[in-house]
């Protein structure tokens, strides 16, 4: 009986992170800030509070990195609390 | 004026005094703004670098209107329990706010507050400092009507956080 080989293929698509970049804003408060983090998040408080510091001592920070949709979702729901978010391509890819 | 929870159900806002009236029944007046300004660009900023244009445009076309509506209805929610807000001479005010539209109040006392600041051009400095007035000016009266409302949401900020917190501890229990 002829031997069958059955090759195999695996091909591994990374999908292009994107981040969730907030930036910063003089008006939103500090707690407000921390706060939004945590509801659209879920972020625990130590969390959401060293993000909205690097939002306010750096000028900005990336709250969240994954896949557009879900970006493009949650900067929706930053604008509904005011914040100025953007969706940007994540760096190198 | 103080605020606290009441019941378990409510923001108390008590011991009104009619300068605090005043500014609170203006709260949903202060968030109008022309669709054309730079009010409306800090309302509504771009979600991305203007090198994502069909985002931008499709981010327009859908989900503005859907922002709109947001702050829209977050208004007048605080707009209906203002109502309840009436103040006689020489009486101090009270009212009551339902716990569940404390992220209207915080949306729309936000809203007010963008507006305001974008409207006068404040700085971070300015925003950040609380130094007496050297002026009288409409400008420095609007900075006090600014940290006025950042007070009111710092209050309802901690009377939320105490709430969910509790909720969480009795959760745990």
């Amino acid at each position: 009986m002829p031997e069958t080989v059955v090759e195999t293929k695996t091909e591994i698509q990374l999908v292009t992170p994107w981040n969730v970049v907030v930036h910063n804003d003089p008006v939103n408060l500090m707690s407000y800030v921390t706060m939004v983090f945590q509801k659209v998040f879920g972020y625990s408080r130590d969390r959401a509070t060293r993000h909205m510091l690097e939002v306010h001592h750096l000028g900005r920070s990336i709250v969240w990195s994954g896949e557009r949709e879900q970006a493009e979702l949650y900067v929706q729901q930053l604008h509904g609390y005011l914040l100025q978010a953007t969706l940007e391509k994540a760096e190198g890819c | 004026m103080l605020i606290r929870k009441w019941k378990q159900k409510a923001f108390e806002f008590s011991r009104i005094e009619r300068i605090e009236a005043e500014l609170l029944k203006r709260v949903p007046l202060c968030c109008e703004f022309d669709e054309n300004s730079a009010v409306s660009s800090r309302i509504f900023p771009d979600p991305a670098a203007p090198i994502e244009r069909e985002f931008i445009e499709d981010w327009n076309e859908l989900v503005r209107p859907e922002l709109r509506r947001l702050f829209l209805s977050a208004k007048q929610i605080v707009e209906s329990d203002l109502d309840a807000l009436k103040t006689k001479l020489g009486r101090l005010s009270r009212f009551l706010v339902p716990l569940d539209h404390g992220e209207p109040w915080l949306n729309t006392l936000n809203q007010a507050r963008l507006v305001l600041a974008t409207r006068f051009e404040f700085t971070e400095a300015e925003l950040s400092a609380f130094d007496l007035p050297r002026t009288f000016s409409e400008r420095e009266v609007v900075l006090h009507q600014i940290n006025f409302y950042a007070a009111i949401q710092e209050r309802l900020i901690e009377i939320l956080l105490e709430t969910s917190d509790g909720r969480n501890r009795s959760d745990a229990e």
